[in-house]
């Protein structure tokens, strides 16, 4: 027998019925990123967060002073396995089934987070490309500013739901509406 | 009419005219009204029934203060209790209750306390309802609880939503009165982050009351300016009807925003309240001062108030407290009031001055009583005149209100309330505000400046200084001029001699000043003692009115000064914060987030109970059409497991990926048994101890490559051991080269379990998994029919034949959904934690109810796990202490029943057949129990004092709890397969 | 309500991100110490009012282990190090 391949979102349980049009302020789910957790061994975490900054198609995102996660929306998982593995002194575990990946964006979307992170996201404090973990609706999270108005919010597996539900409530005020991206 | 709105006046918009109904009356109110305000002008003095006395109140202050106007506000599940009138904001629709009378406001029943008061003076319950005590639980303190209160709570849920938000800034101002505006307004032109927060709903505080002129314009007219201006900027942030109500560590300080108080129709979208958390670099207190009541006989009379809210109704609402208003002062504040009330038209009767004499101007005709004094209020549902004495005469002054000052109090309680004490103040007679450090300071009359200019002053000032000290300072001091300022200050006046009635001190209380005497005369002289034997400074108000009066007063009474006395602790919350702003969303199912498992939904499907695991939701059971009870659905998993296979999810395990050249050295320390040797492609069972020798937690560890392992932990203790695992390695071995993270929401985890399972695993992988291939313990990389990689270990729980297999999480419904139809013909069924426990207990395996924190692993059978010949692991050096090892420790033994129908229940104690229950005769006790489908009767596994020499023996299973008691027999704990032969099939 | 630490590798967080473990002075004796020494770390702690030492695991941030040193009465907080700089401070000492 094969198996069918079906694979499943763990927001399609909360991302169901007619789809309208995004809101100004709006949640985007992305279906399939691409999400490593990368380490560093004792004594080359510089070497291994400059490799990591330096990779083409994949963003780093701060965890720790040894720890990052390596996020593409563009490219597979193999090709970036591959990349990430050639990194000298790092060990590379893939994620991409482990976290879940929104983008929330909007004129309100600093309000909205914060009711939702104890984080100071204002612009100067928090700068673009800046990323960092974090409590985000009482789950770790890693949370980056990809723009003005943008935030990526990683979260893991089993809490998405909760996070991604927490999220809409505080964005109810603002109109926030939600969808997957693809 | 007694009180009344003016003809004009007032900053109440007189074209917006609100209906609210007040114990089911209906009144007009204007838009910009409070409650009290609208009900002074519909001439509704008579608001609220006192604490204990039941004596008719009226309103006081026109503040936050207010200890009496005290109401229930709103309908069915909206009705909120004890609600200050004087800061509820009026709409339309309103509905307003009194609260603590029966049957009605006017008509109390309850008032009949007041005659029999002198019996129920402070602590009178505690002398009275002493004996039996068992009454007091039953009888006293029910009737007493009855008779005095508050409004009453509604039993009905909130429907509401509420939510937690974090501010941060530069410099939070607190108090939007003149000190706040113009703090505000020099940083925010200054260009950092400000936050503006004031508890009223229109920002302006004291200039909104106010009758001189700022800046050559009326004073609400600056107040709007600056708050127009403030709002243009970007980097300032307002917020009205928003109390800091307290100070934290770290300035941290909280806030409850009312969003939607105010509103007749809610809307579903925006918060009832919001809680603020706002983190700020500098903070100013610019939250004014309170004025102090005088304590005179028969002050409580609805009529009598602080100057300052007469003004403050007069100039903000355009509202008359009274046709006649008397004023008696100590200082300046009776004054104003006096000259304020005469320019609207008001007329006034005297002005009682307890002073010998003072320099304040008097309106031209009006009389002028000096060294007097009120001793008596007449009138019973509103003053209707007063008794001045003076030099030992004796005369009745008409009025149906009474305007009084005591001088004022500055509002320092948020800088009190991380332990430090205010500081009494000879100059000013006033407690004023500690030094904190200069992050937070105070300001303005909260700083004890008295005059309007001197706070528009103080406000600018402190704001510079801040600026300064966070390297943010541009451009100078500018201070508007302020026309018509009068001289505030006072003689301090604590108690009024000769009181015909009693003097309250404490209005919602009901604390007089023979109370306080009588506190001291039973020593009760402690501030805080007086506080808890006359309740004075209890309640909803925490005496933000009546404590510095107090203070005065006991130390009157003992010949010191108040700085001696001091006041009693200032603590979170200023004013009160409803439950539902401090749950925020954490409400009924988002009490707590929920985890769920990439099998959630397979389970599901299949019909799965859920139980909850910590956060996690795991498939209990699936019960069957016609199965009527958990037990049916377990013994039917159970039963067939052990014949044919079944399939369970185990994704909630924790799973840890360890990476590094030093990684087997550390699992070596980091385990009791032996790490170093285990091969690629091997897992191991292992058991980690805590540094006292004791187990902390077991699971399995697989060596995938040279460097790279995969550790499992139990559910429970999955974020306990990945922090043991980072906290050994950055603090104890650091020359080790080891690194780890959590790859638990990575992989869905499923067992397939029973003596058929491979023939079903082996449908779905494309690799060779027989016994030869893929022995009892193998780990390897598979790939699944249809080309998807997964982890595949062959490691056993139930004690049959068993894989685990790993799929990344988003694929696992389709994977599971393949294994039930390769299984089908074999019988596969789902099976739950519920029935994987019935096959561990009857396997003997043990989990964190045999691994309880005091166990070691010889206690459980597991001594031969302890690698002695290594030179260190965690828990090795106490593990062979004395009571470690002692001969007579509990050990895990197996239990039966002697009779087979009989249940043994996890909890029961062991007692030696015939011995009483007591804890000299405790012999251990049960420590998991199920009844065995498989045997066919109930077991056990348990812990029992040497119980490995006791194998035979019976003992008595004693539940005292749930009254029952069962003969079993002392047996191995492994009631299943004992030589491991189904293992290795 | 909050309290905040300044994590060194995150920045300023609330309490709420992190758990306490306990006195960070006590080191872990060698394998081969004797029992009395053993027998303090594990089981006897001072329980001192004033400047303390603890650590801090940064749960939802960056996972270390901090070290912060701060007054238990007033909560002051005087220096927050990672825990392994502290580690390699105390042994260089």
């Amino acid at each position: 027998m094969s198996i069918n391949l079906l694979h499943r979102h763990v927001l399609d349980d909360h991302i169901s019925g007619f789809e309208t049009d995004p809101n100004p302020n709006h949640l985007s789910v992305i279906r399939r990123p691409v999400i490593f957790s990368v380490l560093a061994h004792a004594g080359r975490e510089a070497e291994v967060a400059e490799a990591l900054w330096n990779a083409e198609d994949v963003a780093p995102r701060f965890c720790g002073p040894s720890e990052w996660l390596a996020v593409s929306r563009t490219v597979g998982a193999e090709t970036v396995a591959g990349m990430l593995s050639a990194i000298a002194g790092a060990s590379v575990v893939d994620q991409s089934d482990g976290r879940v990946l929104m983008e929330i964006f909007g004129p309100s979307v600093r309000k909205i987070l914060s009711r939702c992170v104890a984080v100071d996201l204002h612009p100067e404090v928090f700068e673009e490309g800046q990323s960092a973990a974090m409590l985000c609706c009482h789950a770790t999270a890693n949370v980056a500013r990809t723009g003005a108005d943008t935030f990526e919010i990683i979260v893991p597996r089993s809490l998405a739901g909760s996070v991604f539900e927490e999220l809409m409530e505080m964005g109810r005020e603002h109109a926030l509406t939600r969808g997957f991206a693809d | 009419m007694t009180s009344y709105r003016l003809g004009s006046g007032g900053a109440v918009n007189r074209g917006q005219s609100l209906n609210f109904t007040f114990d089911g009356r209906t009144y007009k109110g204007f838009e910009g009204d409070t409650l009290s305000s609208a009900l002074l002008a519909n001439d509704q003095m008579l608001m609220a029934r006192s604490f204990k006395y039941h004596r008719p109140r009226g309103v006081v202050t026109a503040s936050s203060a207010e200890p009496n106007a005290l109401m229930t506000i709103g309908l069915g599940s909206r009705a909120e209790p004890n609600a200050r009138a004087t800061v509820v904001e009026l709409y339309d629709g309103l509905a307003a209750a009194s609260q603590n009378r029966w049957p009605s406001l006017r008509h109390d029943f309850g008032a009949v306390n007041d005659l029999f008061s002198p019996f129920l003076g402070a602590g009178f319950y505690y002398k009275t309802f002493m004996w039996p005590g068992v009454l007091w639980e039953r009888l006293y303190e029910p009737l007493i609880r009855r008779a005095a209160g508050l409004g009453k709570v509604t039993m009905q849920a909130d429907p509401d939503r509420y939510e937690k938000s974090w501010a941060h800034c530069d410099l939070l101002v607190i108090g939007a009165g003149p000190t706040g505006l113009m703090a505000a307004l020099a940083a925010g032109r200054a260009g950092i982050r400000v936050v503006l927060a004031d508890e009223g709903f229109r920002l302006g505080g004291s200039l909104l009351s106010e009758s001189a002129a700022v800046g050559g314009q009326p004073a609400a007219e600056f107040a709007a300016e600056v708050v127009e201006e403030l709002a243009s900027l970007p980097n300032v942030t307002l917020m009205p009807r928003t109390t800091v109500f307290g100070w934290y560590d770290d300035m941290v300080f909280g806030g409850v925003e009312r969003v939607q108080k105010h509103v007749a129709s809610p809307s579903p979208d925006l918060p009832m309240e919001r809680l603020w958390r706002i983190v700020a670099k500098r903070a100013i207190l610019a939250a004014g001062a309170e004025e102090r009541p005088l304590v005179f006989g028969g002050n409580d009379k609805p009529g009598v108030m602080t100057a300052g809210a007469a003004r403050t109704y007069l100039n903000r609402y355009g509202v008359a407290v009274g046709g006649k208003v008397a004023v008696f002062t100590n200082g300046g504040s009776g004054y104003r009031t006096a000259a304020d009330l005469l320019a609207k038209g008001v007329d006034v009767t005297a002005i009682i001055d307890a002073r010998p004499q003072s320099a304040d101007p008097v309106p031209d005709g009006l009389r002028v009583i000096r060294n007097g004094s009120v001793i008596a209020t007449n009138g019973r549902h509103r003053i209707e005149g007063l008794i001045a004495e003076r030099s030992g005469f004796e005369e009745v002054i008409g009025c149906d209100a009474l305007a009084m000052s005591g001088g004022w109090s500055p509002i320092v309680h948020l800088m009190c309330q991380r332990g430090t004490k205010p500081v009494w103040s000879d100059e000013k007679q006033a407690f004023l505000a500690p030094d904190v450090g200069g992050a937070f300071v105070a300001a303005g009359s909260a700083a004890g400046h008295a005059s309007l200019g001197d706070c528009l002053k103080d406000g600018s000032a402190k704001a510079h200084a801040a600026l300064d000290s966070l390297g943010r300072l541009v451009g100078s001091l500018e201070t508007p001029e302020v026309e018509g300022e009068y001289d505030p200050s006072f003689a301090p006046l604590w108690y009024v001699p000769g009181a015909r009635d009693k003097a309250f001190v404490d209005f919602q209380n009901d604390v007089h000043v023979g109370d306080l005497g009588l506190a001291q005369r039973e020593g009760f002289r402690h501030i805080e003692h007086t506080k808890r034997y006359t309740t004075a400074g209890m309640a909803t108000d925490q005496g933000k009115l009546g404590n510095v009066n107090a203070a005065g007063i006991v130390a009157g009474m003992r010949g010191v000064s108040p700085a001696e006395i001091g006041t009693t602790t200032f603590r979170p919350f200023y004013t009160p914060v409803s439950f539902g702003a401090l749950a925020g969303t954490a409400r009924a199912e988002h009490a707590a987030p929920v985890r769920t498992s990439p099998l959630h939904g397979w389970a599901r499907k299949n019909g799965a109970t859920f139980v909850e695991s910590g956060l996690w939701y795991r498939s209990a059971w699936f019960p069957r059409e016609g199965e009527k009870t958990w037990r049916e659905s377990v013994d039917r998993e159970v039963l067939n497991v052990r014949a044919n296979a079944g399939l369970c999810d185990i994704s909630t395990l924790g799973k840890i990926e360890i990476f590094g050249q030093g990684a087997a050295e550390f699992l070596n320390r980091i385990y009791s048994n032996s790490f170093l040797k285990l091969p690629v492609g091997r897992a191991r069972y292992g058991l980690m101890l805590r540094e006292d020798g004791i187990v902390f937690d077991d699971g399995t560890v697989s060596r995938l490559s040279e460097n790279h392992y995969v550790m499992t932990t139990t559910t429970a203790y999955a974020a306990d051991v990945l922090a043991h695992l980072e906290f050994s390695a950055q603090t104890f071995w650091r020359e080790l080269d080891v690194r780890f993270v959590s790859a638990t929401d990575q992989w869905a985890q499923m067992s397939l379990a029973g003596p058929k399972a491979r023939i079903i695993m082996s449908r779905v992988v494309q690799e060779d998994i027989s016994d030869t291939a893929f022995p009892f313990l193998a780990v390897r990389d598979v790939t699944l029919r249809g080309g998807l990689k997964a982890r595949l270990f062959r490691i056993s729980f139930s004690g049959e034949l068993a894989y685990e297999l790993a799929v990344p999480a988003g694929y696992s419904e389709a994977v599971a959904d393949s294994i039930m139809d390769a299984g089908r013909e074999e019988g596969i069924c789902a099976y739950g934690v519920e029935a994987l426990n019935v096959l561990r207990i009857e396997k003997g395996h043990v989990t964190h109810s045999e691994l309880d924190g005091r166990t070691t692993p010889d206690d459980v059978g597991l001594g031969r796990m302890m690698a002695m010949q290594k030179p260190d692991f965690i828990g090795r050096r106490l593990s062979t202490r004395f009571g470690l090892t002692a001969a007579d420790r509990l050990q895990l033994v197996g239990l039966k029943p002697i009779e087979a129908d009989k249940e043994i229940k996890a909890g029961a104690h062991l007692l030696k057949d015939g011995a009483k229950p007591s804890m000299a005769n405790d012999q251990g006790f049960v420590s998991s129990a199920c009844f065995s489908p498989t045997l066919g009767h109930f077991i056990a596994l348990g812990m029992l004092k040497s119980g490995r020499e006791r194998i035979g023996e019976r003992v008595m299973v004693w539940d005292g709890l749930r009254g029952s008691e069962v003969l079993a027999e002392v047996c191995p704990p492994v009631f299943v397969d004992p030589e491991n032969r189904k293992l290795h099939l | 309500m909050a309290s905040l630490i300044t994590c060194p590798h995150c920045g300023t967080r609330p309490k709420e991100e992190f758990s306490i473990r306990g006195a960070a002075a006590p080191k872990r004796p060698s394998p081969t110490a004797k029992d009395e020494a053993w027998h303090r770390y594990v089981y006897v702690r001072d329980n001192p009012k004033g400047r303390y030492q603890e650590y801090w695991h940064h749960v939802a941030g960056c996972r270390r282990f901090l070290v912060v040193e701060r007054d238990n009465l007033t909560h002051e907080v005087f220096g927050v190090t990672d825990a392994a700089e502290f580690e390699r401070a105390g042994a260089a000492e």
